[in-house]
């Protein structure tokens, strides 16, 4: 099969400022014109590059804070890189617990921004609306506002809609949290079905089972950097040595 | 940068349908949330046309003809500025669960928000030309002029996005421009020919008409809505190239300053 490529990272890197008194409004700013914000740096990611096929499953390693999900927020494109550039192929979707829903909308109204905003029709929304429900088990509150939802529920609802609806480039983090364990087993029946076959998927988790058994590749990341990307077992033995 | 913008637009068939969408979705949160619903939306011009209405012809006694629907027609023009300025200077921190997940273009959110009040509009519109035709005494009817309303509408609809983008953008590194614009645009709002007849506007503020880019689209309503002649063509011309200087201005700051907005709010 000719490999093509659904995303290439090219020198990309992130440095969070953080300044330390609020420096956020015209006042402030005023008032403050010759005692300038005294600013932290903080290098959330240092310059990598790696290229991900399509249809290829990687997983994301590493400790708290190394910089896992500002990665994955730079490559789904939700904030900008401070040098280089990520090539997207097609739409993403970002997914950790419960974001990406309006809290002030109903179960079926999210359902449908969601799905539209993933670049479906809303006649494909249609299509797959009941199935979008059944799976997240919430046939009773369609017309209920997500506020009134118990988190549980929010987070089966947003795993519903990614599972169903889907981007063609997902990035999936610590997902597997979610839910009871009746909910958690038909979530990874899903993954073992076909549903992955054709995605391209990047997995964040801290789970060795997972990433062993879904990703093809994998990186491992310490403080800021991709020490390795590459084979999964290596990523895994790297992570373990890291931990003991 | 426009070019492909709007080329990426085309090219892609669902995003029509989902400006409307979110269009219609914030248009039912606006106006089907509240016990009065729809007809907020309709009384609110009715309540401040009443106010200025006592105000400037019984007390102030304005020779103004047609007061009534002169000052409808300024009114919702105003309103749908105000609106769609004030009303999303924080647009970018409550519709962050938009962008905040997917790599969706930010400027769908403002052009799908400024659609939801265009429905708005376009009912108030409605309304005015009801009131005019059937209740105005000294009304003069409409004419073929009122197609004028659709590029004038549309120069309404390129100022408030330019605004907004503006305002919006800012205030992710400045907090208290919600303020700042609020006092702002109450000046403006004196600033503006809403309730003075053209000529005593043009005498106490000469060249406002030009500056204050709000001005020159409601005189040209009336003239094309009321006094059933052409607009002024300079001033229609001037205020596009107004607007589109400030659509431009607000693209920036989206670049700039929009694109850190995940980060920063």
């Amino acid at each position: 099969m000719e490999k093509v490529i659904a995303l290439s990272a090219k020198n990309i890197s992130k440095t969070f400022e953080i300044s330390e008194d609020s420096h956020n409004t015209v006042k402030h700013r005023l008032f403050n014109l010759f005692n300038p914000p005294r600013k932290k740096k903080v290098p959330a990611l240092k310059m990598t590059s790696f290229e991900i096929n399509k249809g290829e499953c990687i997983g994301l390693l590493g400790r708290n804070g190394c910089g896992k999900s500002t990665l994955v927020k730079l490559l789904a494109g939700v904030y900008p890189t401070d040098t280089g550039y990520v090539k997207i192929n097609g739409s993403t979707m970002l997914m950790n617990l419960g974001v990406g829903m309006s809290h002030e909308l109903t179960a079926r109204e999210n359902i449908y921004v969601s799905g539209s905003v993933l670049g479906l029709k809303i006649k494909e929304i249609d299509a797959i609306f009941d199935t979008i429900i059944d799976f997240a088990e919430l046939r009773d509150f369609v017309d209920t506002k997500i506020k009134y939802f118990s988190s549980g529920m929010v987070a089966r609802l947003g795993f519903s809609i990614a599972v169903n609806a889907g981007a063609d480039i997902m990035f999936l983090d610590e997902i597997f949290a979610v839910g009871d364990m009746k909910f958690q087993e038909k979530a990874i029946k899903v993954f073992e079905s076909s549903w992955i076959e054709g995605k391209t998927v990047v997995l964040v988790s801290h789970s060795m089972d997972t990433i062993r058994k879904y990703c093809n590749r994998s990186g491992y990341m310490k403080n800021g950097e991709m020490v390795y990307f590459g084979d999964t077992e290596k990523a895994i033995e790297l992570y373990m040595a890291d931990n003991q | 940068m426009l070019l492909k913008i709007v080329k990426d637009w085309v090219s892609s068939s669902n995003k029509l349908e989902r400006l409307w969408l979110l269009a219609k979705i914030e248009f039912k949160l606006r106006y089907y949330e509240n016990k009065l619903g729809l007809l907020w939306a309709l009384l609110k011009p009715i309540m401040d046309i009443g106010i200025y209405y006592v105000v400037f012809k019984t007390v102030l006694k304005s020779d103004v003809p047609a007061f009534a629907s002169f000052l409808f027609i300024g009114l919702i023009i105003w309103n749908f500025f105000v609106e769609s300025t004030t009303g999303t200077t924080q647009i970018l921190n409550t519709k962050k669960y938009l962008y905040e997940y997917s790599n969706m273009n930010k400027l769908e959110i403002y052009v799908s928000t400024l659609f939801s009040n265009s429905i708005g509009f376009f009912f108030n519109f409605v309304m005015f030309l009801l009131f005019y035709n059937f209740l105005e005494k000294e009304s003069g009817g409409v004419s073929a002029h009122i197609l004028w309303a659709i590029p004038l509408f549309l120069n309404l609809f390129i100022l408030s996005l330019g605004v907004s983008l503006i305002l919006s953008n800012l205030y992710v590194v400045a907090k208290d421009i919600s303020q700042i614009w609020q006092v702002f645009t109450s000046f403006l709002f004196f600033l503006s020919p809403i309730f003075y007849s053209l000529k005593v506007f043009k005498e106490a503020l000469p060249s406002f008409d030009y500056g204050n880019p709000i001005a020159g689209i409601i005189i040209n309503a009336r003239r094309v809505l009321m006094q059933q002649t052409y607009p002024d063509y300079e001033l229609l011309i001037w205020d596009f190239v107004y607007a589109i200087f400030l659509l431009f201005l607000g693209l920036i700051a989206l670049n700039k300053l929009g694109s850190k907005a995940a980060e920063k709010l």
